[in-house]
């Protein structure tokens, strides 16, 4: 097995427990940059301020945000956490299938896949909780992107 | 109240974070109602489901928790 699939494969491990963490069915974009964060080469994340801890915050902002523009808020449930118990989700959803995608097409060939590609598939999305979170946390995801950019050429 | 939603942005992402809550929250009450010795035939009739679809989605999860299950 080539070094960028056990890479792989270990980002996705962690995904898979993040998902679990969140009650998910299927492991999402954001599970992988927590993947990243956590397991993954996240030096240049770490550089720009995107550490595992905010990361997840700026994903519970993200969520928290998009329900008040409904005029719901996710603190007044207090019902007990539900048990998570057996197997991580394996499923993968679409947000995470296009950051693989968009990823890929990074790369001219299978040999030429590099870490930095999945990074720059997973912060391509214009669309979604990724950009939004980042975006609502103040993160500058641009100019993360024309920095992963030039590592990836 | 909240502002008005005028970009579909918006109203797109509120849809997906209403669903993650509603997850969230069918798992937490479903739990709780369980070990408050609820019925699976009164869990689905309080969620609007029929009772072969709140035991498919919850019992797996419920039994390996631990929590003890009325049959009726």
């Amino acid at each position: 097995m080539a070094a960028i699939d056990h890479y792989l494969n270990s980002v996705i491990q962690q995904a898979r427990l993040e998902a679990f963490d969140d009650g998910s069915a299927t492991l999402e974009a954001c599970h992988l940059l927590l993947g990243i964060a956590v397991v993954g080469e996240n030096t240049e994340l770490i550089a720009a301020g995107l550490g595992y801890d905010q990361i997840r915050a700026a994903l519970r902002e993200e969520f928290e945000h998009s329900l008040q523009t409904v005029g719901v808020s996710a603190a007044v449930y207090h019902l007990p956490k539900p048990t998570r118990v057996g197997d991580p989700p394996t499923t993968l959803g679409a947000s995470a299938k296009l950051a693989f995608d968009r990823g890929f097409a990074r790369a001219r060939t299978k040999k030429d896949l590099r870490p930095v590609h999945l990074l720059l598939g997973i912060l391509q999305a214009e669309i979604g909780t990724v950009p939004r979170a980042l975006a609502l946390a103040g993160f500058d995801r641009p100019a993360l992107i024309a920095r992963l950019a030039g590592d990836a050429a | 109240m909240p502002p008005e939603l005028t970009d579909p942005a918006d109203a797109l992402a509120a849809v997906a974070a209403l669903r993650r809550l509603a997850d969230q929250l069918e798992e937490a009450a479903v739990e709780q109602a369980m070990r408050d010795g609820w019925s699976w035939p009164e869990v689905a009739e309080a969620l609007g489901i029929t009772r072969q679809a709140v035991h498919k989605k919850h019992a797996k999860r419920l039994i390996e928790a631990g929590v003890s299950l009325r049959r009726r």
